[in-house]
């Protein structure tokens, strides 16, 4: 007769054992299990909300998979992808490219919990958390590489993480330090809690009801499929935020959170905002990246917070709150100038109708944001399309790693917060950047972003020596998805 | 003479850029050279009469405008506001 899983489970994931051989520091060494001196019998306490055996795992597991992998087969992806609009193929482009290794680098990330946690349950779901990273990474990987055959862009579902495109530095430089470089209490806290219960709904609960909207439902099940497994093992970040703040880490848990969330909120504004507010075409939008982000970040994960006693981050009022309505518009006109700096085709979305439904969701859009796009706009009916893309680089923030950039136009504000530190200036997009900055500057001083870089004189020589350092060959760089047709909308409607 | 880079904020722009200048260069040049860089580019051309000039990000007064780079005391990447004068 089988047990029941709860007349076992509690008692079989009680894998603390007294080590014989080595002591526990050894075992567990502080900078790696824990630093924040909290006694391992508290860590005992532990207790998951989704309780799961390997056995149910695998099984729940496989049936997703075959759920997901039915609706592929039975659809005929390719030329679903040649038929689909421009801006689709863009945010299939972005989204392959961009997401499929930060997937993959998770999969070291729970092992590192699995290895140093001191919670027996926590151990217990990062392991599950490893094999949903793995499970993440393949299903991406196979659906991206579907379009190989007709779309090179697609070769960087795989090529992404092995070059120095800035893009791609830009995630590193994040997913790095808060995923990567920190203790196991520290990394699940900002990966699971900060990066998946905060964001992750984003790209894959948002991003799958555009994509279902649109009619590409195998990526909409693609989506979904992960989504149900970070739900899951997002689960372990509440629990340690818990031992902490009845072990008096109250500060030390916030920080954590204040941290993580404005580094992995920038990273998922400029891809999940750029990909829904321009790239999904418009009659196809659920919400505008504002509207998501209110529902399922401003309320949800608030919600979240709040309930486990902590404070919004310091920073929500002034500086998020702001940056929802502006820095992926500011991004978005960077990506489409410097778009042979890419892997993916950028589209523009910011034709007519398109720029009508810009100015109702982010009112005063035409005054700012659409002020760059009329100069843009005006380049391309002239035909002087080498006025599309700008001689000059832009400043990158040195935390961010993305363009130090602000409100154009009528309303212009760019601001750079800086440091100084031996005879190094840094560059911070936001007063929030700055301050992650000087918390540990000794984690983040010797970072270089592509343009710093290009000032150390690490490019090879030659006109092309920035795209050979990004390994990008020429038909591997971003064109503009439309080949400026969008333009031509303003021709006619001047005309009239 | 020597190459310099400036964190260049154009009046209008979205986002700052990387302006690479001489050390011999005057205020007016930089203001030259970011116009040649931007205008037609991201922000439309000053309109007639009005003069573009030169200060340190976030102060309101002005640099001379035959301050040479290297009299400046800039530091590298030191960014310098570029706008329609008042």
């Amino acid at each position: 007769m089988m047990l029941n899983n709860a007349d076992w489970y509690d008692l079989a994931r009680q894998t603390n054992w007294t080590p014989t051989y080595v002591t526990e520091a050894e075992l567990f060494p502080s900078d790696f299990s824990d630093p924040y001196g909290i006694p391992v019998a508290e860590w005992e306490k532990f207790d998951e909300p989704y309780k799961v055996t390997y056995r149910d795992y695998v099984r729940t597991q496989r049936e997703k998979d075959v759920g997901a992998y039915s609706v592929k087969s039975a659809l005929d992806r390719v030329s679903f992808y040649q038929n689909a609009d421009p801006g689709w193929k863009s945010l299939l482009q972005l989204h392959f490219g961009g997401l499929v290794f930060v997937e993959y680098g998770s999969v070291s990330a729970f092992a590192r919990i699995t290895r140093f946690g001191r919670g027996p349950g926590m151990r217990n779901m990062a392991s599950f958390g490893s094999l949903d990273e793995i499970r993440h990474t393949q299903i991406q990987m196979l659906f991206g590489y579907e379009f190989l055959s007709v779309e090179r862009a697609f070769d960087w579902t795989q090529k992404a993480p092995n070059t120095d495109n800035w893009v791609v530095i830009s995630e590193r430089h994040c997913f790095d330090d808060v995923e990567h470089t920190r203790d196991a209490v520290s990394a699940a806290i900002m990966t699971n809690f900060s990066f998946e219960q905060g964001f992750t709904n984003l790209q894959f609960i948002a991003l799958s009801a555009d994509a279902k909207r649109y009619g590409d439902h195998s990526f909409s099940t693609m989506l979904q499929t992960v989504q149900s497994d970070e739900a899951r093992h997002a689960q372990i970040g509440e629990p340690l935020i818990e031992i902490m703040m009845e072990n008096g880490k109250v500060a030390e848990a916030q920080k954590l959170i204040d941290i993580s969330f404005w580094r992995v909120w920038k990273q998922f504004s400029a891809v999940s905002g750029v990909g829904m507010d321009y790239y999904t075409p418009l009659a196809k939008r659920e919400h505008s990246l504002k509207e998501f982000v209110e529902e399922f970040v401003c309320q949800q994960f608030l919600r979240n917070l709040k309930a486990l006693g902590l404070e919004k981050p310091w920073y929500w009022d002034e500086h998020f709150l702001t940056d929802i309505e502006t820095y992926h518009h500011a991004q978005h006109i960077g990506l489409y100038l410097y778009r042979k700096t890419g892997w993916w085709n950028v589209t523009a979305g910011v034709g007519p109708a398109e720029r009508d439904w810009l100015e109702k969701k982010y009112p005063g859009w035409n005054d700012t944001f659409g002020q760059t796009w009329d100069v843009i706009t005006e380049s391309i009916l002239a035909g002087n399309l080498d006025k599309t893309e700008p001689t000059v680089l832009p400043l990158i923030c040195n935390m961010a790693g993305l363009e130090m950039s602000g409100v154009p136009g009528k309303k212009w504000n760019v601001k750079s917060h800086h440091v100084d530190l031996d005879g190094r200036r840094y560059h911070f997009g936001s007063a929030v950047d700055k301050w992650i900055f000087e918390q540990e500057p000794s984690r983040y001083r010797s970072h270089l972003s592509l343009v710093d870089r290009v000032l150390a004189g690490q490019m090879p020589p030659g006109e092309d020596g920035v795209y050979e350092y990004m390994g990008m060959a020429p038909e591997e760089r971003g064109r503009c998805a439309e080949n400026f047709a969008w333009a031509e909308a303003f021709r006619s409607k001047k005309a009239a | 003479m020597a190459n310099f880079p400036l964190a260049c904020n154009y009046q209008g722009d979205y986002g700052m850029k990387l302006l690479v200048v001489d050390t011999n260069d005057t205020m007016d040049d930089i203001v030259e050279k970011a116009k040649k860089a931007l205008v037609g580019v991201v922000v439309k051309a000053p309109k007639p009469g009005e003069v573009l000039r030169v200060s340190r990000h976030g102060e309101r007064e002005y640099l001379p405008r035959n301050l040479k780079v290297a009299d400046a005391n800039f530091v590298q990447l030191e960014a310098v506001d570029i706008t329609v004068e008042a």
